[in-house]
């Protein structure tokens, strides 16, 4: 992994666990402040929001940035994996007997990410991406004025952009639902990957939880290769 | 079912909530002019009831500064500038001049009963004394066959001239045999389709006439729909709100009467000027709702100190509508004011999706695997809880595997 893809791993990581927090807030507000200031003073809800929208915001940039990288990144990239050609099915679908045997078969290459990862990966995105759209059209509900501090430009993009949300998901309630909802999505995918990542670790044995840290891992060379 | 180069279409071409307050000299000024011109003409013509405005509103009691007090609040409620006053003032006098038609379908009547009971009019309320009534179900003596041959001459003589005001959804079930009207047994569906067909413009009032509201509500037994469904190729301004607040139904009269053109709509059809703006940002209660101070259940500190209510259920963020600014009951009071969330009357499926007393994060909807009502988070859970145990199990077996695997290893 190259250090802007590190750089871009913890900030999603530490975005999220912000997004969750805040977000849980937002949707039902589970503490009541105990200061005693007035309402005017103190603002619970508004530093929740305030977060909420700032993570959202690193995650958006990071999302399109990862985006180019799929394309366009110097290293591997990724859309290449995605193209369900003979040789992507065939890892993709040994990459997934070697998680579901238990680790019994491993006939894939794992120096690279896999065909399975980049496909997992994708899902990801794609959640985020949908994250990105209800939540900028719950946003832009909120500047019905169609102005804001940086120009009336800004509500129409959002406009433009997210409005086909309301007609996906059915109206603005719609979009609440679906925005909620796939954050369990990514919670479980969270869960999942990261499950992954140290089973992977333990079991293939070739430092793997290590490529989000130092950037590399090692790969073992077969045995059976090394005799012959 | 839409074509779907058609709906694509439609999604991208879709007018953004903008609202534009401000557009210059150039053009309010050619609007006066024109606002100016029709309303002489109007002024030439008859009128279709010999009331006079000012004769009604002077016995009621409501003076001639009263009455400029609620013709300037009412040029700000349509965004208009100052200079258009006068106009207003004179356009209310000449409110007998546009005949109205309004049919009563599928609902509680519940829009003309706001009318109706009023102990003190306002000037909104009294407009509709003025208002040249020519048919109304629910307020004229006549009945039967006397009722619909006044209905037909109405239609004749004003032909693509009436504004047709619809209050109530239109059953589509049982071929609309749900509704039926008159003596000779029609549909409210056809009755619709013959009425709309020349009129100038169809006023759809309140939300069941909008949107389907409470009749439409699931399961829909009798396949309710809006106005909006039903009638194509007329102008269709949505005054949605249950019921609609008199003063929106008022606004858009008053604008066809100035202007000879239905004001600038949203997405949904609705006037900007009424549903430009969100009830939580013009609340009462907004400062409380920054400060993360809730009511938590009826009758608590925060319900008698007045604190936010989106925790009992408040659907103020989701909901546009005026009548945090303008308000019910001769602007005295709404909802929230009393204590009670907003329920989002004025949005589309509102009793399905908006009219429940708890927060979105507990809301009962039906879970994508149908049928069963679950909550969102139930069923978020329940996926996180399957996730925890594929992964537990998969943990476990990994774990004996590999020791077996580790074990056949050093035997080798």
């Amino acid at each position: 992994m190259t250090v802007t893809m590190r750089i871009i791993h913890w900030v999603t990581v530490i975005s999220m666990i912000i997004a969750v927090v805040t977000g849980l807030y937002i949707g039902h507000p589970y503490y009541q402040t105990f200061i005693a200031d007035p309402a005017v003073d103190k603002y619970v809800m508004a530093w929740n929001r305030w977060w909420h929208f700032i993570v959202a915001i690193i995650f958006d940039v990071t999302a399109i940035l990862v985006g180019y990288l799929y394309f366009f990144s110097r290293f591997e990239k990724p859309y290449k994996k995605l193209i369900p050609n003979k040789q992507n099915l065939v890892e993709f679908w040994e990459v997934l007997l070697n998680l579901i045997t238990l680790n019994r078969r491993k006939k894939f290459d794992s120096t690279h990410s896999d065909s399975f990862n980049t496909v997992f990966f994708t899902v990801f995105h794609l959640l985020l991406v949908l994250m990105l759209f209800t939540g900028l059209q719950l946003y832009v509900h909120a500047l019905a004025s169609g102005t804001s501090s940086i120009g009336a430009w800004w509500p129409a993009m959002l406009h433009l952009v997210t409005d086909w949300t309301l007609y996906v998901f059915g109206g603005n309630m719609g979009v609440r639902y679906t925005h909620h909802f796939s954050m369990y999505l990514i919670i479980m995918w969270v869960m999942f990957h990261v499950y992954y990542q140290v089973w992977r670790t333990i079991f293939w044995q070739e430092g793997d939880i290590a490529i989000v840290v130092g950037g590399s891992k090692f790969v073992k060379e077969e045995e059976d290769k090394k005799q012959d | 079912m839409i074509d779907s180069t058609e709906m694509v279409k439609k999604v991208f071409t879709q007018k953004s909530g903008r609202v534009d307050t401000n557009r210059g000299d150039e053009y309010y000024n050619s609007l006066f002019e024109n606002a100016k011109n029709r309303l002489s003409t109007l002024r030439e013509q008859e009128p279709l009831k010999d009331i006079d405005m000012m004769d009604v509103i002077e016995s009621e009691g409501v003076n001639r500064r009263d009455f400029m007090k609620w013709v300037s609040a009412t040029t700000a409620t349509l965004m208009l500038p100052p200079m258009f006053a006068p106009l207003v003032a004179e356009a209310t006098e000449l409110m007998n001049r546009v005949p109205v038609i309004w049919l009563e379908l599928q609902d509680c009547a519940g829009n003309t009963e706001a009318l109706l009971r009023s102990s003190a009019p306002t000037v909104d309320d009294l407009l509709f004394d003025v208002l040249s009534l020519e048919f109304h179900h629910a307020l004229m003596a006549g009945a039967g066959h006397d009722a619909e041959h006044q209905l037909d001459e109405a239609m004749e003589h004003f032909k693509d001239n009436y504004l047709l005001f619809v209050e109530g959804s239109i059953p589509m079930g049982m071929n609309g045999n749900y509704g039926t009207i008159g003596p000779s047994g029609e549909t409210f569906h056809d009755h619709l389709q013959r009425i709309s067909k020349h009129a100038a413009a169809v006023v759809a009032v309140g939300t069941c006439a909008t949107f389907g509201g409470v009749p439409a509500a699931s399961p829909n037994p009798t396949g309710a729909v809006g106005v909006m469904d039903i009638v194509k190729g007329k102008p269709i301004i949505n005054i949605p709100a249950c019921p609609a607040n008199p003063a929106n139904m008022v606004g858009v009269v008053l604008h066809y009467i100035l202007t000879g053109q239905v004001p600038e709509l949203d997405s949904l059809l609705r006037p900007k000027f009424a549903f430009g703006y969100r009830i939580h940002d013009n609340c009462e209660r907004r400062a409380h709702f920054d400060a993360g101070e809730f009511v938590e259940e009826w009758g608590d500190v925060g319900a008698q100190n007045n604190w936010c209510l989106y925790k009992v259920g408040c659907k103020g963020p989701m909901t546009f509508n005026n009548c945090s600014i303008i308000r019910y009951n001769e602007g005295t009071n709404w909802p929230i004011g009393a204590g009670h969330g907003c329920i989002g009357c004025s949005e589309p499926d509102f009793w399905d999706k908006y009219a429940y007393q708890r927060p979105m994060a507990s809301a009962n909807i039906k879970a994508p695997t149908g049928g069963v009502e679950k909550t969102v988070d139930e069923f978020g859970l329940g996926l996180l809880t399957a996730t925890t145990v594929g992964i537990g199990v998969h943990a476990v077996a990994s774990a004996v595997a590999g020791k077996k695997s580790g074990e056949e290893g050093e035997d080798k």
